[in-house]
């Protein structure tokens, strides 16, 4: 009987070890960590924000020196190419944008989506959406100034935003507190609210 | 949920909102808390110590943020309030915040430009931190409530 029942128990062990393996349990972030990671993706938006200071229109001219130092050291082949027919196409000179034909348009796309990353960050509205987009822009920035600066720089700023496209940290002290429970309940109807629930 | 709590917690997240909008004071480059003095700017006070200067400016807009935080409080009139009410009487607060501190004293001090012209950047650097600040209040006021009080459809 003891051997019987010290088999059952084996085996009723071997069950739940195998059934724990199976299924992880789901965590669960505490309110504090949240509002935590909240208070992070403040930050990084502050981050976002304050770069937008030293690249002002009207001509976007900080700006023109990154593009110019990405068009040289990129670490994509073909990517410098890209760049001196897109941003750089007309340039008279690598020191000024005077002259440029496409520079002040596509500087003026890149100030702008810089701005809405700082927005939707700070504000925690559509976050995950925004965080996307950070991470498009820090990918760009990895891939063209990685090897001018300490590698991780860049890295460390694709990482960044990819943790707050990973967790809807939008959801406290954010806009997104109020939009999720919406358009959770507006997606079972609305195939464009499907569709921007996956950005909160 | 009574007056004195709705007026304990606007005091309470107009504090917390300050705070944060002090933290950025630590990530900006120059000497850590550089922007305080402005606070004091608003008013037309200057001190010649930079100590001084840098903590009394703190004090101030902590003080400044719980003064905004009670008429927070005081606007919800001791109900519950939504969430949708929240953010937006918060960022109505900011909106106020920014007009009242960085387009009107600003200008009554001399410390911007004039009130019909101001510059974009001046704009950019101030609008968005001040609404920030607003939408910071409504959102801490609305995440007490909803810990200490059973939740209602928002």
């Amino acid at each position: 009987m003891s051997i019987s029942s010290s088999a059952q128990k084996q085996q009723r062990g071997a069950t739940t070890a195998s059934e724990e393996s199976a299924a992880a349990p789901p965590i669960t972030l505490s309110e504090r960590s949240s509002t935590g990671l909240a208070l992070l993706r403040i930050l990084v938006g502050y981050l976002w924000f304050q770069q937008l200071f030293w690249k002002l229109p009207p001509t976007f001219a900080g700006l023109y020196g990154y593009v110019v130092r990405e068009s040289q050291h990129a670490i994509l082949p073909g990517y410098g190419t890209l760049l001196q027919h897109t941003f750089l196409a007309g340039c008279p000179s690598l020191s000024s944008p005077v002259g440029c034909t496409a520079f002040v348009p596509l500087a003026a796309c890149v100030w702008t989506a810089e701005l809405l990353v700082a927005i939707s960050l700070l504000f925690g509205l559509f976050t995950r959406f925004g965080a996307l987009l950070a991470t498009i822009l820090s990918v760009q920035l990895y891939v063209g100034l990685a090897y001018t600066e300490w590698i991780w720089t860049y890295g460390m700023l694709v990482l960044l935003a990819l943790v707050f496209v990973a967790v809807p940290a939008g959801r406290r002290l954010g806009v997104d507190l109020w939009l999720a429970p919406r358009l959770r309940s507006a997606a079972q109807r609305h195939r464009l609210a499907s569709i921007a629930s996956w950005f909160v | 949920m009574n007056r004195s709590d709705t007026l304990r917690r606007g005091l309470l997240a107009g504090i917390f909102a300050s705070l944060v909008l002090a933290l950025f004071d630590f990530v900006t480059d120059g000497e850590p808390g550089n922007g305080f003095p402005g606070v004091l700017h608003w008013f037309g006070l200057t001190m010649s110590d930079p100590t001084i200067s840098h903590w009394v400016g703190l004090l101030l807009l902590i003080v400044l943020g719980g003064v905004f935080g009670l008429i927070f409080g005081a606007l919800q009139r001791g109900s519950p309030v939504t969430t949708g009410r929240a953010l937006l009487t918060g960022l109505a607060l900011g909106v106020l915040w920014w007009l009242l501190f960085e387009v009107v004293l600003a200008n009554l001090t001399n410390h911007a430009s004039s009130l019909l012209s101001p510059s974009f950047g001046q704009f950019l650097s101030s609008f968005p931190l001040a609404a920030l600040f607003g939408v910071l209040l409504g959102a801490i006021f609305i995440q007490w409530q909803g810990q200490h009080e059973p939740r209602r459809p928002s």
